[in-house]
């Protein structure tokens, strides 16, 4: 395969993905939501202080309404914006590189196969938000703690699936060609297992990081949150506590809208990934 | 088939040995003593001592650790901080509740989630079809709590067709009282049905549609059995066996959302423990509630594989 067939494959791949609605949708929503993340905050101002206006609908002023304390939601959202991804990108990025070594580990090293088959099982079946709340709750909550909670709770659906598709490859007669060449098993996994994946590991980012946003919204919701930054589920939260919930609709639906949008659009772009790989359903 | 029930039982008592023994060091490690919460400041250094050997934390940890395994076995999860009671009866009182709802949600998403599923890969790229995949990638992108605040506002204040609290009307009696209890259990229920249920249909949905391919179900077509014999009977049953695994896997992340549908409708179970004891800092509870928990999945996972033993003679001989 010369150097230009790789090229058009790859461009070829790319408009594919594009092609559609649930491809450049996705992404666009993705890169919009980037945007207020980063620049949101420069513009916006940090809700706080107590305003006059309490409990205000949407308005010119005020565009997504204000809560009990008459702060605006909308500068709430944006804020919120920075925490939902920092931690949704940082989180999921932890969990991708232990799941990706795990799941490597697990297809290629034979005797820690059954310890890291064993390990992600019981990762898999353990109920992951009340011991992500026990674990938040010691360490003192904090951005950094649940990042770090996160990331290291979410690696096992990333091992499963890295580990499931490393296997097929493992068994491949150019693997054993490369140990005949002399290559140790730690040149196999990083040289010849790791860029077999790597489509995979793109897919498992946006899913990752998709539940991560979901995981910090449950944990900022339950009270488990930085209380000193914004995040979406925090504005529900406070909506809950100030008793709100069923006459301000305004401080409930735009984090709802928020956390769907982003979510679904990661994990859209997730899948559009995927299909425009496969020749079976590109195009479609 | 022994063998397979041997293997499934020492995973379930691994899985259980694992949580509990993460969370011990985990309380033990982390920099929050716990001792701390309770110790006031104006507390003599011999009422201090006297509390850390209350909860046992005198002593090196290694033998902390076989106490925490014993007390564990015998059904001691420790003492709450904050109600001074032990965690396990104050758990125990709450854990029905929370078993009622995550096992209807669970019941309910496979009586709905599996014609669904079924009927998507019958008519696929039908409409029907179309709908079923749309609605099960977005369903899992729904956060629980926004869901349950949707249908709180909607059906029950706006509409005032369900309660927006609580578990059941105390002034109710025999039937009345059932009724009380399922009008109160609707809300929590749907929340967590809506969302739980698109991955459930969409599993299906790919299994069906491999099954369907397979030549034995060409050959029952060809012998002139009835579509919906064909469907029903002889696709499902094998299209139904992996998806069950993976709902077993599913029931962790159930009862999460559970957690969370339960603080929003103030439903009395461990998840709105758990909410309450996180505005506390009440760790024991905490700690009770997760292994409680892991737990009670750890045994719900195990009872899906039996079910889904019997269901497949390849394991079942």
């Amino acid at each position: 395969m010369t150097l230009a067939t790789v090229t058009t494959r790859r461009r070829r791949n790319r408009q594919s993905f594009m092609s559609t609605p649930g491809g450049w949708l996705s992404i666009s929503v993705l890169v919009l939501m980037v945007l207020t993340a980063t620049l949101g905050p420069v513009i916006v101002p940090n809700p706080s202080g107590l305003g006059t206006d309490i409990l205000q609908p949407p308005s010119a002023a005020h565009w997504f309404g204000t809560d009990d304390l008459g702060q605006d939601i909308f500068g709430q959202v944006v804020w919120g914006a920075q925490i939902s991804m920092a931690v949704g990108v940082a989180a999921s990025a932890i969990a991708i590189v232990i799941g990706t070594a795990m799941g490597l580990l697990g297809a290629y090293v034979k005797w820690l196969a059954p310890v890291v088959t064993t390990l992600t099982d019981v990762m898999l079946s353990l109920p992951m938000l009340p011991l992500m709340i026990l674990v938040t709750a010691l360490a003192g909550p904090s951005v950094t703690t649940l990042i770090v909670v996160i990331g290291v709770l979410s690696w096992a659906e990333v091992a499963r699936l890295i580990r499931s598709h490393a296997l097929v490859v493992a068994s491949m007669p150019y693997i054993d060609g490369a140990r005949v060449l002399g290559a140790g098993p730690i040149r196999i996994m990083l040289r010849e297992l790791l860029p077999a994946v790597t489509p995979l590991i793109v897919v498992s980012v946006l899913l990752t990081a998709a539940r991560a946003v979901i995981s910090e919204a449950g944990l900022s919701f339950l009270g488990m949150g930085d209380p000193s930054s914004w995040s979406w589920g925090r504005i529900l939260l406070n909506a809950q506590r100030s008793g709100v919930i069923a006459t301000a609709w305004w401080q409930t639906l735009f984090p709802s809208l928020a956390i769907l949008v982003l979510v679904l659009a990661a994990t859209i772009a997730g899948i559009r990934y995927n299909d425009s790989r496969d020749p079976r359903t590109k195009g479609v | 088939m022994l063998s397979y029930i041997a293997k499934k039982v020492f995973r379930a008592v691994l899985t259980i040995w694992i949580a509990v023994t993460v969370t011990f060091f985990l309380l033990r490690l982390l920099p929050a003593d716990p001792t701390l919460l309770v110790i006031e400041g104006d507390m003599t250094p011999e009422m201090q001592e006297s509390l850390r050997a209350r909860f046992g934390l005198d002593k090196p940890l290694h033998i902390q650790y076989g106490l925490y395994l014993a007390q564990l076995v015998s059904g001691d999860l420790g003492v709450s901080f904050r109600q001074l009671a032990p965690v396990a009866d104050i758990i125990l009182a709450r854990l029905p509740w929370t078993l009622l709802l995550a096992g209807s949600a669970f019941l309910v998403t496979l009586l709905v989630g599996i014609p669904l599923g079924v009927h998507a890969a019958v008519k696929r790229g039908k409409a029907v079809d179309k709908v079923v995949q749309f609605f099960g990638t977005t369903s899992n992108a729904i956060f629980v709590p926004s869901m349950a605040i949707l249908l709180l506002v909607v059906l029950g204040a706006n509409l005032a067709l369900f309660p927006i609290g609580g578990s059941i009307d105390p002034d109710t009696r025999g039937v009345a009282a059932y009724l009380s209890l399922f009008h109160h259990l609707a809300l929590p229920l749907f929340s967590l049905v809506l969302v739980q249920i698109g991955p459930y249909a969409l599993t299906l949905r790919t299994n069906m549609l491999e099954v369907l391919g397979e030549d034995y179900i060409k050959s029952a077509r060809a012998r002139g059995l009835s579509q919906r014999r064909v469907v029903w009977r002889h696709a499902l049953r094998n299209a139904i066996l992996p998806a069950l695994t993976l709902m077993g896997l599913q029931l962790g992340t159930l009862v999460g959302g559970a957690v969370l549908t339960e603080t929003i409708f103030a439903y009395p179970g461990v998840g709105r423990l758990i909410y309450e004891s996180v505005q506390q800092l009440d760790y024991p509870v905490l700690q009770g509630a997760f292994v409680m928990l892991a737990f009670t999945v750890v045994v719900a996972n195990l009872l899906t594989d039996m079910i889904a033993m019997l269901l497949n003679p390849r394991i079942r001989t």
